[in-house]
């Protein structure tokens, strides 16, 4: 986990909690974990007191190379009582922050987040987690911005919009979990019921959750597929989830692609039909995250670990199946969800009403899988071009480097016994059109609908 | 009566009074007169001619655009508790209780005294007053000559070294009007007070003043002359003073000045006998009896 | 004449009754859930949607029996707390109470004293007036984002956000109550040589304290409305954030007790500031 600061070719650069500069191609070698925890926080204490000592990486390699890495040590330690420190962080190897914060928005994207409250799984890691929940998007960055969050459940676009400075102050924001992917779906109000061709949608007024969501660009994404342009064609406006359903039944909007349950709400009530899951327009999408300040990580290396793990755990958990049911009613009270338990068992199991008489089965309708793949924030930023969110040249795969932490969540599935997948292969295809990653810019040209 | 190089208690000098910018008409200028310790003096004359103004600066409440009013021979820059004011409308505070209202000037008066002692002294001035058993009362539950009374009470509560009245029983109904010019009658022989009083009331002016101070109207009012009252105090009785043989003399020509030379003053001193600072002190009571009316001035030039 | 008035009072009390028992009645008819008339449906899928969906209808409206014993539920145990998130009604009313308290009373303490600036100084009063005006008309919600952004602490933004709302009818009528106290009262005052300190409050307050508390309710009530907005917008606690979770749910009847006890303590505050405004007007 952590690398050996006495190497002389490694650089010392805070890049995040672990106190690692995780150049891919360094991983494999890095993530040898050290044999205990003693090993890892004295090399930890020992870099940081090289890191004072000699701040500029290059002398400090100069000085290793020319003494050695023990005559180093000695040197080091007739002047600053290492053992003492490091004796002093093995104990502090304990979170920072035992009491954290996370805020989250109440769907059923979140469920790694609220479910790791009541099944404990925040308090394994020793953590005592106050699970808040918020009302909106805006919210939750304005809270998050403010400190007041430690932590918090964000759309997988809002980190990058935030370390791009897109809609707030550009501050550098990290995901190093995906919550859920697939699990949102395209509503209609019932009265649309013989409308399933998106052709027929002109001058129809649907809602998305924010305007920074992968619900935003995956229903413009759809519509566009089908010919019509999502600014010109329809009216796309941000509502809140909660107030969804209400507008629909109040015919106030057409529809909405929108995050469960408020889907499967609008079914359980009679207001509306699942003309479409998300997941058929492109399996595997991301939708939620779960998201920290490249400050919190950086000051709380161990809260910031701990949370991670209990978020990794919860998220693998949820991925099982036969543990859907349970956590439907663990999330279904007022302190979470607030929501009919029935409603959350068949977004969760997949076997639900679609609001049209029909019972139907589809076992991924939701599914977790905490890997932040680069090149979603890729495809997303692409969306950002296209739609004219984002001006500018960027530069791609940096941003998506930065912000979304493959790399932490690879280092700790493994330390979890979990297989990391290579962050390489990851193949993206949306309603039959593959992406390619490395080509961004062709692939915002190659669309016949976009703003930019 | 005047003495050489000796000013009376108040002696007003040069007073002129303008509104807004100081090519506007003055209400009032060139005003001279004096009030002597222990006098009771009327100031009569049109509404609006200026009267309640000049009553403020005598009080310290306006600043004259000219002129100064000097006390004791000290020219006043302010209010005091010196000179204690009946204001025309009886400006009781509406919050506080007759007592509330008493004290709260005589705690003015005398900051350090304690609470017992101050309301002790004002139930005196309650009583004084012959408003026993209203202590408690609020204003709103007074009649219009009872909150004359207290406006009256709490001026004389401070033991002022002269009194200010601005009109203070126009509002009020003959019969009440009658009791309280009595009352302050009695109030002022007793105390001796030193009096300055508006009023447009001829009959009131005869009753209580020793000398009537003629105003003209404005704008550009002056003081055309000063009546003295040669009733003496104690043959004047409200219930009998149109029988006193100068009585009529004195009315008339009161009366005279209000209807007639009050507007054509300025016709009137064409010749330019008029000198502001040294007025006609005249006695119609007299006058049938004394027919030359002697110029006196009224304060030796410095 | 009493006897006529208690008669007629007592005959509008009767005459409310009855407009409350015909509202009741009626909600109670139109909300009642149609017959089981719809489509029959597939019972796999009837056990998977609502009760009304089931029968291929949009959810009723709760009747004012389902409302009546949500309110029971909620006032049998208003004080518990499950969890950061789902606290008792009594618990969120007493957090939307502390933060309108606290929001007014800061507000009272700033409007007040500056109130008295303005009002005494036609200087002072020309120099702030156009802030005044421009600030005034702001809906205080719109607050919320600069509060948030500058502020950075939700709970103190919402009190930022009670405090800007309830400020300028404090400072208005303050100011216009100490500008209009009567020219007499105040020359009463110089006549008996009170200094500026004993003026103020012997005589300038007791004097505009009828406008002051005029303006603090019309305060209070604009605070009152604001933070069940403020709170829906930043959740958390409160009975605005309770409003907006049971939105979430959908849950009518939640909403609508809500309702209730956010007007019954509405009056009550507005009722307890009429009183405190009572004792300090004078008859003139
Ligand atoms: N504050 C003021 N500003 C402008 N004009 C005033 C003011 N006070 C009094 N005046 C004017 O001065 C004149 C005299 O007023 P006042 O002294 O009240 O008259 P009186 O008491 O004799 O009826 C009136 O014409 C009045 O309009
Ligand atoms: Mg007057």
């Amino acid at each position: 986990m952590f690398k050996d600061p006495f190497d002389p070719k490694t650089l010392l650069k805070p890049r995040c909690s672990c106190g690692g500069d995780h150049a891919p191609a360094d991983h494999a070698r890095l993530s040898a974990v050290p044999a205990s925890d003693e090993q890892r926080f004295s090399r930890v204490v020992d870099a940081a007191v090289l890191r004072a000592v000699f701040p500029v990486d290059a002398q400090r390699r100069q000085f290793l190379k020319t003494v050695g890495a023990t005559t180093a040590m000695a040197a080091i330690s007739s002047v600053f009582p290492l053992a003492t420190a490091r004796e002093a962080f093995a104990q502090g190897g304990a979170p920072e922050k035992k009491d954290l914060k996370v805020g989250f928005i109440p769907i059923t994207c979140a469920t790694p987040i609220i479910m790791a409250h009541p099944m404990g799984f925040y308090s394994k890691q020793g953590l005592n987690v106050e699970v808040v929940k918020t009302a909106g998007w805006a919210v939750i960055r304005d809270k998050s911005l403010a400190k007041e969050y430690d932590a918090a459940h964000m759309l997988t676009p809002m980190p990058l919009a935030i370390s791009l400075g897109i809609g707030s102050n550009p501050v550098p924001w990290t995901m190093p979990a995906v919550e859920n992917i697939n699990g949102q779906a395209i509503t209609l109000a019932i009265k649309h019921k013989d409308k399933r061709n998106p052709k027929d949608w002109k001058g129809f007024r649907f809602a998305v959750p924010f305007d920074y969501s992968m619900h935003n660009y995956l229903l413009r994404y759809y519509v566009a597929e089908h010919g019509l342009d999502p600014d010109k064609d329809i009216s796309i406006r941000s509502v809140p989830p909660a107030e969804m359903v209400a507008n629909l039944r109040a015919d106030n909007i057409d529809g909405y692609l929108g995050p469960d349950p408020f889907n499967q709400r609008a079914v359980f009530d009679g207001v509306g039909f699942i003309h479409v899951l998300t997941k058929e327009l492109w399996d595997g999408h991301p939708c939620c995250a779960f998201t920290v300040s490249k400050e919190f990580a950086t000051q709380n290396p161990n809260a910031y670990r701990a949370l991670l793990k209990a978020i990794i755990e919860a998220t693998a958990y949820a991925s099982k199946q036969e543990n859907r049911k349970e956590i439907a009613r663990a999330i279904a009270p007022t302190n979470y969800l607030n929501q009919p338990e029935t409603v959350l068992e068949q977004i969760l199991t997949g076997t639900y009403a679609d609001g049209l008489g029909a019972v139907k089965k589809d076992p991924n309708r939701i599914d977790f899988d905490p890997f932040p793949w680069n090149q979603f924030a890729i495809w997303i930023m692409t969306q950002m071009k296209r739609w004219g969110q984002l001006k500018g040249d960027v530069d791609y795969a940096k941003v998506a480097a930065d912000v979304y932490l493959a790399t932490d969540t690879a280092n700790m599935m493994k330390e979890m016994g979990l297989t990391p997948p290579d962050p390489s292969k990851k193949t993206i295809v949306i309603m039959g059109k593959a992406f390619d990653p490395a080509k961004p810019n062709e692939y915002v040209e190659s669309f016949a609908i976009k703003r930019s | 009566m005047d003495r050489p190089l000796q000013r009376p208690l108040i002696s007003v000098e040069g007073l002129a009074r303008r509104f807004g910018d100081s090519n506007q008409p003055a209400v009032f200028e060139n005003i001279w007169f004096g009030i002597d310790r222990g006098e009771f003096v009327c100031l009569i004359g049109h509404s609006g001619c200026g009267k309640t103004t000049i009553l403020n600066v005598l009080a310290g409440l306006d600043q004259p655009s000219d002129g100064a009013v000097i006390v004791d021979n000290r020219e006043i820059d302010g209010p005091s508790l010196d000179r204690a004011v009946i204001f025309q409308g009886h400006a009781l505070l509406p919050w506080l209780s007759v007592m509330g209202n008493i004290a709260f000037a005589v705690s003015s008066r005398w900051p350090s005294w304690d609470r017992a002692k101050v309301q002790d002294h004002a139930r005196k001035f309650i009583e004084l007053v012959g408003l026993k058993g209203a202590e408690a009362k609020k204003p709103s539950q007074l009649s219009g000559g009872m909150k004359q009374r207290v406006g009256i009470a709490r001026a004389l509560s401070i033991q002022p070294k002269m009194l200010l009245m601005d009109e203070p029983f126009s509002a009020l109904d003959a019969l009440t009007r009658g009791m309280l010019q009595d009352e302050v009658l009695r109030i002022c022989a007793d105390t001796n007070q030193t009096v300055f009083m508006i009023t447009h009331d001829v009959d009131e002016a005869i009753l209580l003043a020793d000398k009537i101070v003629l105003m003209t109207n404005g704008p550009g009012a002056k003081i055309a002359e000063i009546v003295v009252n040669t009733m003496p105090r104690n043959e004047r009785h409200r219930n009998d003073l149109h029988r006193h043989p100068q009585y009529y003399a004195i009315r008339n020509h009161l009366v005279e000045f209000l209807v007639n030379r009050s507007k054509a003053f300025d016709q009137e001193i064409a010749d330019g006998s008029y000198d502001p600072r040294r007025l006609k002190l005249v006695k119609p009571g007299l006058a049938a009896v004394n027919p030359p009316a002697e110029v006196v001035p009224l304060r030796h030039t410095l | 004449m009493t006897t006529l008035k208690k008669s007629l009072g007592l005959r509008a009390a009767l005459l409310s009754l009855l407009i409350f028992a015909a509202i009741v009645g009626l909600w109670q008819i139109a909300a009642q859930p149609p017959a089981a008339s719809g489509p029959a449906v597939d019972p796999e899928y009837a056990k998977l949607v609502g009760a009304a969906a089931a029968t291929g209808a949009k959810s009723a409206m709760p009747t004012p029996a389902d409302i009546g014993v949500t309110i029971w539920k909620h006032l049998m145990d208003p004080f518990y707390v499950k969890g950061t998130n789902d606290k008792g009604i009594g618990i969120q009313l007493a957090y939307s109470l502390g933060r309108v308290l606290l929001g007014f009373g800061l507000a009272a303490l700033f409007a007040v004293p500056l109130g008295f600036l303005i009002g005494m100084s036609p200087l002072v009063y020309r120099a702030l007036d156009p802030f005044i005006q421009i600030l005034k008309p702001v809906s205080p919600l719109a607050w919320m984002p600069l509060a948030l952004y500058t502020i950075k602490d939700s709970a103190i933004s919402s009190i930022f956000v009670i405090f800007i709302c309830s400020v300028w009818p404090m400072l208005i009528n303050t100011a216009f109550g100490v500008a209009s106290v009567r020219r007499e009262w105040l020359n009463v005052a110089r006549t008996l040589e009170v200094g500026p300190f004993r003026t103020a409050f012997k005589v300038i307050l007791p004097a505009a304290a009828p406008t002051i508390m005029t303006g603090m309710r019309i305060s209070i009530g604009i605070a009152w409305l604001v933070i069940v907005a403020a709170e829906m917008l930043v959740g958390g606690t409160g009975i605005g954030y309770f409003v907006w979770n049971e939105w979430n749910n959908l849950s009518i009847a939640n909403i609508v007790t809500a309702i209730l006890l956010i007007g019954v303590v509405g009056l009550l505050l507005d009722q307890g500031l009429a009183r405190l405004t009572k004792l300090v007007t004078y008859p003139e």
